[in-house]
C-alpha cells in the first residue's frame, strides 16, 4: 500500500470502517510514514473543526410545524369498510349531540352575536366621543343656536340629522362637526351640562346589528362613560358623556321629544 | 400520521442543515426541505421498509436540490443558490496530496471561516462532506448520490483535501 492509497482511505481508518487486515497494513504504513502521519493528524483536525465548529442549522419550529401539518392532513389512504368502521361510532355520537345540542348552541350564538354587536356599537360611540374630546378642534362650527348649526351640515353629509331641540340652560348646544361612525359619516353635536360635554352622534343606522330590536332606546355604560343611543326611522343616535345616567338620560328625552 | 412519517420527521433538522449548507440561505434552505418532505409524501409508497429512511431523505433532498440548482442556472434573473465549483478546479490537482496545511493554523480557524471554506466548494463536494459529517455510510452515500462506492470514496477523500486547500487561504 503506497502514500496514494492511504491517504485515499484515510478517512475509513479513522471512523473504523476497514477490515482488521486493512487496519493492520494502514497502522504500519503510518509508523514508518512520516508524511503521511502527519497528514493523518491534520484531517483528524479538519474533522474535529467540521464537528464542532462548522456552524449548524437545525429547521425552524415554524418549518417543523409546517411539514408535521404537511404530513398530517395526508394520512394514508384506507378503503371501503375498514375506513367507514371506525367513523361510525363517533359519527352517529356526534349526530345525537348535533341534535340535542344544535338549538342550545344556536340560542347561545344569537345571543352572543347580539352581545357582540352591541359591544362593538357602544365601544364606537365612546371612541367616537373620546375623540371628539381630545381633538384640537372638536367643533368646526361654533354654536349660535341649533338653526345656524343645522344648516351648516348640508352639503357635508348625504343625509339630514334630524335633531330639533335646541339647547337649554341645562344643555346648552355647544356647536357640530362631521366625523365617522363605524363606516359611515356622522353629524356631531355637542351639548354641555355644566362644564361637561355630551356628544350626540347621528348616522344612518341601516346595515347596523342594532342592539334593540324595535330600535327602542338602550341605556348602558362602557368604560365609565354613559352612553343612550335609539333609532328613529333610518337614522340612529347615541349619546354619550361622563355625565350622570339621569342627567343623560334627561338630554335623551328632550332630543326624542321634538321630532 | 404513519410510522415512516413520524420517523422521517425526526430528520428534519438534519436535512435543514444540509439544505442550509448547500443553498447558502435560509429561505432557500426552507423552501427545498418543505419541498423534499411534500415529494417524500408523495413517494412514500416507493420507500422500501428497513432499508434507512434517512438516506432516502437525503436522496430526494439532494435530486430536488439539483434540479432547481439546475433550473435556477438556466434562468440569469435567479440567483441564491452557490455556484462556485472550486472543488473542480483544485481536486484535479494532485499537489494538494503533498501539500500540509499546518495543524497549527488549521485549530485557529473559526466557524466562519470554515463555512466559507465549505461553501467555496462545488456542491457535490460539500454534500458528501456534509453526509459523510453526518454519519452515513460510504454505501448510504452512494445510495443518495446513485453512484459506486469506490466513486464516493474518491470524491470524499478530493472534497476534503479541497476543502483543505480552501481552508488554508482562510488560515494565514
Amino acid at each position: 500500500m503506497n502514500c496514494d492509497d492511504v491517504r485515499m482511505t484515510l478517512r475509513d481508518y479513522q471512523e473504523g470502517r476497514l477490515p482488521t487486515a486493512a487496519l493492520g497494513e494502514i497502522r504500519a504504513h503510518l509508523e514508518a510514514c512520516p508524511d503521511c502521519t502527519h497528514v493523518d493528524a491534520v484531517e483528524q483536525e479538519l474533522t474535529s473543526a467540521l464537528e464542532h465548529r462548522l456552524p449548524q442549522y437545525p429547521a425552524s419550529l415554524a418549518l417543523k410545524r409546517r411539514i408535521a401539518a404537511q404530513w398530517k392532513v395526508s394520512t394514508p389512504k384506507r378503503s371501503g369498510w375498514s375506513w367507514w368502521r371506525p367513523s361510525l361510532i363517533p359519527a352517529f355520537a356526534f349526530v345525537a349531540l348535533v341534535l340535542v345540542g344544535a338549538p342550545i348552541v344556536y340560542y347561545e350564538r344569537v345571543a352572543f352575536r347580539d352581545a357582540n354587536a352591541t359591544s362593538a356599537i357602544v365601544g364606537e360611540a365612546v371612541n367616537d366621543h373620546l375623540r371628539v374630546l381630545s381633538s384640537q378642534r372638536p367643533l368646526e362650527i361654533e354654536s349660535g343656536g341649533l338653526h345656524q348649526v343645522k344648516p351648516w351640515f348640508e352639503g357635508r353629509l348625504d343625509f339630514a340629522p334630524s335633531v330639533s331641540f335646541e339647547g337649554d340652560i341645562d344643555f346648552p348646544l355647544k356647536g357640530g362637526a362631521v366625523g365617522y361612525f363605524l363606516d359611515r359619516k356622522a353629524a356631531v353635536l355637542v351639548y354641555a351640562h355644566r362644564l361637561h360635554p355630551i356628544s350626540l352622534f347621528v348616522f344612518r343606522a341601516s346595515g347596523l346589528h342594532w342592539p334593540t330590536k324595535d330600535g327602542g332606546t338602550l341605556t348602558t355604560q362602557e368604560r365609565g362613560f354613559n352612553v343612550v343611543m335609539w333609532r328613529q326611522s333610518s337614522l340612529g343616535y347615541a349619546l354619550v358623556s361622563d355625565v350622570d345616567r339621569r342627567a343623560l338620560a334627561s338630554l335623551a328625552a328632550k332630543l326624542q321629544s321634538m321630532p | 400520521m404513519s410510522t415512516v412519517a413520524n420517523e422521517a420527521l425526526a430528520y428534519v433538522d438534519a436535512l435543514h442543515n444540509l439544505a442550509r449548507h448547500l443553498t447558502g440561505n435560509q429561505a432557500d434552505a426552507e423552501d427545498l426541505v418543505q419541498e423534499t418532505y411534500a415529494r417524500a409524501l408523495k413517494a412514500e409508497h416507493q420507500f422500501t421498509p428497513g432499508t434507512n429512511l434517512k438516506a432516502w431523505l437525503f436522496r430526494i433532498l439532494r435530486n430536488t436540490f439539483v434540479s432547481l440548482y439546475r433550473r435556477r442556472r438556466r434562468d440569469p434573473t435567479v440567483g441564491g443558490l452557490d455556484t462556485v465549483d472550486a472543488y473542480s478546479q483544485g481536486a484535479t490537482d494532485e499537489a494538494w496530496l503533498r501539500d500540509d496545511l499546518e495543524l497549527g493554523r488549521l485549530r485557529k480557524v473559526v466557524a466562519e471561516e470554515i463555512e466559507a471554506a465549505l461553501m467555496m466548494l462545488s456542491e457535490e463536494a460539500r454534500t458528501v462532506i456534509l453526509l459523510d459529517l453526518e454519519g452515513l455510510t460510504e454505501v448510504q452515500v452512494s445510495d443518495v448520490l446513485g453512484c459506486p462506492v469506490g466513486t464516493v470514496k474518491s470524491r470524499l477523500s478530493r472534497a476534503r483535501a479541497a476543502l483543505r486547500l480552501s481552508l488554508r487561504d482562510y488560515a494565514r
